[in-house]
């Protein structure tokens, strides 16, 4: 191998297989992390919930298909109880799970792309550019985006209608927020890559790029996005977290879809007919217990990725 | 302290408020629907006439820019943020003054407690790197850090409120309450505060005590802490004079930047326990659609923040010499 002159096919062989070593090195050293696997546990056994919610509990249950009693404690029947028309918690919260983790994952990639592109082309483009594109992240950073996204919310849907349109399985409304989130939670996504590409910039296979005739486009897309894709990962899954919580504090607080419960949504309604006044924890409890849950886990497993991934952290231990 | 950081700090917190300002603006513009009819709703007949006579009233016909875009700024400027729909014949500026009080005693009391509560749990745990404390202090934030203050809320009412009925689940105070004296009164406030104080310091608390750990951590591994070790000194010494100071700092900062999700506490915490501030205010103008009071929120809030920000770097500035560039 070190003699002579590697051919295409060897090159893109001997690619492959030190890919492929990386992986396994890394998912060694992961499953070393007893926090980052409880985590990833926790996450595979909401992600099959949410791939097929009907295969756990049936179709999601409406006002019409409701046949439990109102406001029923758990029975052997309705293992977690009823709503305040009737319809099975259990059912609820699994449906739930689809929703809140769709659009999670949905908002996660809009505010990751937007994060990422903005601080790959501020970093390694510099100057005036990055001066305001800076500028505008950091108005992001500093305003109390939530409040931004609360009024948002109604005023793009005012706009684009209530249609019965779905996007992914998700209906419209509901798409309304993944965008707010997307773009009102980019800001630290790009502070972060930005910082790694500014010290990427000045690596030696980056000038040898440039002197082989690369334009920016190219070497942005060809030797800085490939590393910092670690960290866009890292971020990426605390991202979710954050957009799981953000969607639920705005369903929280009416801006929901009663037709597509989310996590958040079945909080709202328990609050509205007064459960936790009436003693009926079992409706507030199971899809709180989720999103806790998730985000624990999204939490645990993100801060492992972190450690392992992060440049900034490895050189530090 | 220079005097160009402060200035540079002022400047750039001013430039962010005129942004908020404009982006206020464009966001009243990009509402569907005709603002005259937005201010005509519930009139019974509209004729032409009327509809004429009302955009000419309310300045419509002027260009957008820079005529209305000049009258709104100097309207806002001198706080005339409009008129609620729904509070109707009430400006925005009087029913944010009703409502902003409430908030105010909730929140800043919940700060306090949560700062004092997570700084000491934070530090302690630091300290007693890998101690029983740490272990369950640690997973306790996480878990916190993880529940929506809301559901904390709900949880906290079902339990105290409800099942052992220790504390009013409604309200600032009890409804046609008469009291015999101004303690009394006190004692009810204080009465309903317990539950929704609770759930925003134990929201807070998480947060704090994990960022002021990590701090007190990568502090004792300075040099100055084998220094002072060195030089004999002991422990609480070491922590309170030498380590404590420094990872205050970073803190410093978090408690700011936090202001910003805290406001997103602060208006679902309210809804729970109907505390009659800005958050339950909010929601009740989402629901109606009640846009001027809407914005207003957005715009007392989002000054408040950078404020609250600009007050941080200054104080950081006072304490560590070494960002004044």
């Amino acid at each position: 191998m070190s003699a002579g002159v590697l051919t295409p096919d060897q090159l893109q062989r001997e690619r492959w297989r030190l890919r492929l070593r990386a992986t396994r090195d890394f998912a060694g050293r992961y499953a070393k992390r007893p926090d980052g696997m409880v985590g990833a546990l926790i996450l595979l056994a909401f992600g099959v919930l949410a791939a097929a919610p009907e295969a756990f509990v049936g179709p999601l249950q409406t006002a019409v298909s409701a046949h439990g009693g109102r406001l029923d404690p758990p029975t052997a029947g309705f293992p977690l109880g009823t709503d305040e028309i009737g319809r099975d918690i259990l059912n609820l919260t699994v449906h739930g799970a689809r929703v809140s983790i769709v659009i999670g994952l949905l908002a996660t990639v809009i505010t990751v792309l937007i994060g990422a592109v903005v601080g790959i082309v501020a970093g390694f483009v510099g100057g005036r550019l990055d001066g305001a594109l800076m500028r505008v992240t950091d108005f992001f950073l500093v305003i109390p985006t939530f409040v931004l996204a609360l009024i948002l919310t109604p005023i793009i849907r005012d706009i684009v209608g209530s249609g019965s349109t779905e996007v992914f399985g998700i209906r419209m409304t509901l798409i309304v927020i993944v965008v707010v989130i997307g773009i009102t939670s980019w800001s630290s996504t790009a502070r972060i890559i930005r910082g790694q590409t500014l010290s990427l910039r000045e690596r030696a296979f980056v000038d040898r790029a440039r002197v082989v005739g690369a334009g920016p486009g190219a070497i942005m897309r060809r030797h800085i996005l490939p590393n910092v894709v670690n960290l866009i990962v890292a971020n990426a899954v605390l991202v979710f977290a954050g957009a799981v919580l953000t969607e639920t504090t705005l369903s929280f607080v009416g801006l929901g879809d009663p037709f597509q419960p989310s996590w958040g949504q079945l909080l709202e309604a328990a609050r509205s007919v007064g459960a936790p006044g009436l003693g009926a924890w079992w409706y507030f409890a199971p899809p709180g217990a989720s999103i806790v849950l998730v985000v624990f886990a999204f939490t645990l497993v993100g801060a492992a990725l972190d450690d392992l991934l992060n440049p900034k952290r490895r050189a530090r231990r | 302290m220079g005097g160009s950081f402060v200035l540079h700090r002022i400047g750039v917190a001013t430039a962010t408020i005129v942004a908020i300002v404009m982006l206020n603006f464009v966001l009243f513009r990009l509402m569907p629907g005709s603002p005259e009819r937005v201010i005509l709703h519930g009139t019974p007949r509209v004729t032409p006439e009327l509809l004429e006579a009302t955009r000419e009233r309310w300045g419509l016909n002027d260009p957008l820019f820079p005529d209305q875009f000049v009258k709104y700024v100097s309207a806002t400027v001198q706080g005339d943020l409009g008129y609620s729909f729904v509070a109707r014949g009430q400006t925005v500026t009087a029913v944010l003054g009703q409502r902003i009080w409430p908030t105010i005693l909730l929140f800043g009391l919940g700060e306090i407690v949560a700062i004092a509560v997570g700084l000491a749990l934070g530090a302690y745990s630091g300290w007693r790197r890998g101690g029983v404390i740490d272990y369950i202090g640690n997973g306790v934030s996480l878990l916190l850090y993880a529940t929506p203050y809301f559901l904390l809320g709900m949880v906290l009412l079902l339990l105290f409120g409800v099942a052992l009925r220790w504390f009013p689940t409604f309200g600032m105070t009890t409804a046609g309450a008469s009291y015999d004296g101004p303690l009394d009164a006190l004692a009810d406030l204080g009465l309903h505060l317990a539950l929704p104080l609770a759930t925003v310091a134990l929201g807070l608390i998480g947060q704090y005590a994990i960022v002021m750990r990590s701090s007190i951590v990568e502090t004792l591994s300075e040099d100055y802490i084998t220094t002072a070790r060195a030089m004999g000194l002991r422990d609480g010494r070491i922590l309170r004079a030498h380590a404590v100071p420094n990872a205050l700092l970073p803190t410093v900062s978090l408690v700011a930047i936090n202001l910003g999700y805290v406001v997103a506490g602060a208006i679902t915490v309210e809804v729970v326990f109907n505390w009659p501030g800005l958050g339950t205010l909010t929601v009740e103008a989402l629901q109606a659609r009640d846009y001027p009071v809407l914005q207003g929120v957005f715009l007392l809030l989002s000054i408040s923040v950078v404020l609250a920000n600009l007050l941080a770097d200054l104080v950081y500035g006072l304490l560590d010499p070494r960002v004044r560039t």
